[in-house]
């Protein structure tokens, strides 16, 4: 056999669960969206909005990105997952802790349910980081990959921290800062913290190998790495000490020269590659860029003008356009892979097959990425012209989009084994 | 991978290579011998089949199914022989490795 331990895919355990409630989730933030349309017409901090906004941080966007981190870290770091058990359990702490949270978020029901849901939720993060911790060190090899995401995982713990002391002062207030202002260095610190820095490591590890392609040019992630941490930083100190001021526009644009450094060598990978036809799947990862990259340029309006209409715009192009449409497209490129080893691996090259993408409806990929299209824009008129009935045509088509994705998803983790011939 | 045509066992290890033709990257949807990835058969006690291969990366998360695959075809083509893998990453994969067949099949999926 080989003598190079090539490691073990950990147990679909640590995985699988993540993705079943990541897009029961996902639908589930469709219907409140449909439910509640009026919250997006108001000021953020109102307690249906405050719901959503972590059914969709919480819920959908850290949950698969969990389950898909346990099954990459191995491939990232070159190693196997430190502890299988471990990525188990913080499934249970995160679900309990964001059902907990959420639901007393809804009528804004402050006390110590509202708190035990946060420290769940902080739990869950430290058993991650601790996992991602013990998973990297025995890295061989420095990775600008390992490093962003080992960072991430860091402001995750950050992000979830404040979080928490936020759901405290809410019933025992002690902040002398105005809540406000600290919910929005918490909110920013997930934001560029958390799911930038994890995005943007698993993105230039994941992209070649998807597109095989190449770049030799590692040093701009570097400087992506470099930006993209003083400007939220910088940020933080000075929205603590002083208080968020027009300098955000400085901090967000540090920010942004990080995000087009990582772009700039994605697009040099793209420029290299072997495999010329783009796949739909690819085409999610483009439309999830360009809106990380409007609603970065979309800060100066929320910060000058007036009402919400732009704050509550820029939330939805970083959560519904950023991040979804990000989910959307790489959640084909690795369920499918890890249903397929567990059900057809050992057949390979013995018996006729099916692929990985015979597990799953092509045809409703591509109906998903333009339903996903409409979605988005009709939403997104809604909230600029802040028209209640507009709003909720788009949160229709969102949940259109959420039930093709679960309809794909449950198709593949429900998947049970054609009859070998 | 050349054939040497002055080996003795030239038409087992064709044989072999045919067989490996077989094995597809799940993924890439192309079979590892014109991806590159197999870098040598070889005939070993005469009924030894060792495999010199790589990987497109270490901890490819398909390298296991890879492998067997490998195995399988080959226990399948040489039920009364021995298969040995001698997974290396030395030297490491790249695209250059990638036949011409290879490409147009990477550009037609």
């Amino acid at each position: 056999m080989a003598k190079i331990s090539i490691g073990k895919a950990p147990g679909n355990s640590a995985i699988l669960p993540f993705y079943a409630t990541g897009a029961i989730m996902f639908f589930v933030l469709c219907v409140l969206m449909i439910f509640s349309p009026e919250s997006f017409t108001q000021h953020y901090f109102t307690p249906h909005l405050l719901t959503m906004v972590h059914v969709a941080a919480l819920g959908w966007g850290t949950m698969i990105i969990f389950g898909a981190a346990h099954q990459l870290l191995p491939v990232i770091c070159e190693q196997d997952l430190y502890s299988e058990r471990l990525a188990s359990f913080v499934w249970y702490t995160l679900t309990a802790g964001m059902i907990l949270l959420t639901s007393n978020f809804w009528n804004l029901t402050v006390g110590w349910l509202m708190i035990a849901g946060g420290s769940l939720i902080v739990i869950s993060a430290s058993l991650y980081l601790f996992n991602v911790l013990k998973t990297t060190h025995v890295c061989d090899r420095y990775s600008i990959q390992k490093l962003f995401i080992t960072s991430s995982a860091v402001w995750l713990l950050f992000t979830v921290t404040v979080g928490l002391l936020l759901a405290i002062n809410l019933k025992f207030p002690f902040f002398k800062q105005s809540h406000l202002e600290i919910l929005k260095l918490h909110a920013h610190a997930g934001f560029a913290g958390w799911f930038l820095q994890l995005i943007t490591g698993v993105s230039t590890k994941l992209v070649p190998m998807f597109l095989l392609g190449k770049s030799n040019k590692d040093f701009l992630l570097k400087w992506a790495f470099a930006f993209q941490n003083l400007g939220l930083i910088l940020f933080l100190i000075d929205g603590y000490f002083i208080g968020v001021t027009a300098r955000v526009i400085i901090y967000a644009a540090i920010v942004l020269i990080g995000v087009i450094f990582w772009l700039l060598y994605l697009y040099d990978t793209f420029k290299n590659r072997l495999r010329k036809r783009i796949e739909l799947l690819m085409k999610h990862a483009f439309l999830s860029f360009l809106a990380l990259v409007i609603s970065i340029l979309l800060i100066p309006a929320v910060y000058f003008s007036n009402g919400y209409r732009w704050a509550t715009l820029y939330g939805t192009l970083l959560f519904m356009g950023w991040i979804t449409s990000i989910i959307l497209g790489k959640t084909f490129k690795t369920l499918p892979f890890i249903i397929w080893n567990d059900h057809y691996k050992n057949f390979s090259g013995k018996v006729k097959v099916p692929l990985p993408k015979d597990l799953y409806s092509e045809k409703l990929t591509i109906w998903q990425f333009w339903t996903f299209i409409a979605a988005f824009l009709v939403f997104a008129l809604g909230i600029i012209l802040q028209q209640v009935i507009i709003i909720r045509i788009g949160a229709v088509l969102w949940a259109v989009v959420a039930v093709l994705y679960n309809i794909n998803v449950f198709k593949l983790l429900l998947h049970k084994r054609k009859k070998i011939s | 991978m050349i054939l040497d045509p002055t080996n003795e066992n030239y038409d087992k290890i064709g044989r072999a290579e045919l067989a490996l033709y077989e094995v597809i990257d799940p993924e890439l949807m192309v079979n590892i011998v014109d991806l590159g990835l197999v870098y040598d058969v070889d005939i070993k006690e005469g009924n030894k089949i060792k495999v010199t291969m790589t990987l497109t990366s270490p901890h490819c998360p398909m390298g296991d199914a890879i492998q067997t695959g490998v195995i399988n075809v080959l226990e399948k083509e040489f039920p009364d022989h021995e298969i040995e893998i001698d997974l290396t990453f030395e030297p490491a994969w790249n695209y250059d490795m990638v036949s011409s067949e290879g490409m147009q099949q990477l550009n037609n999926r």
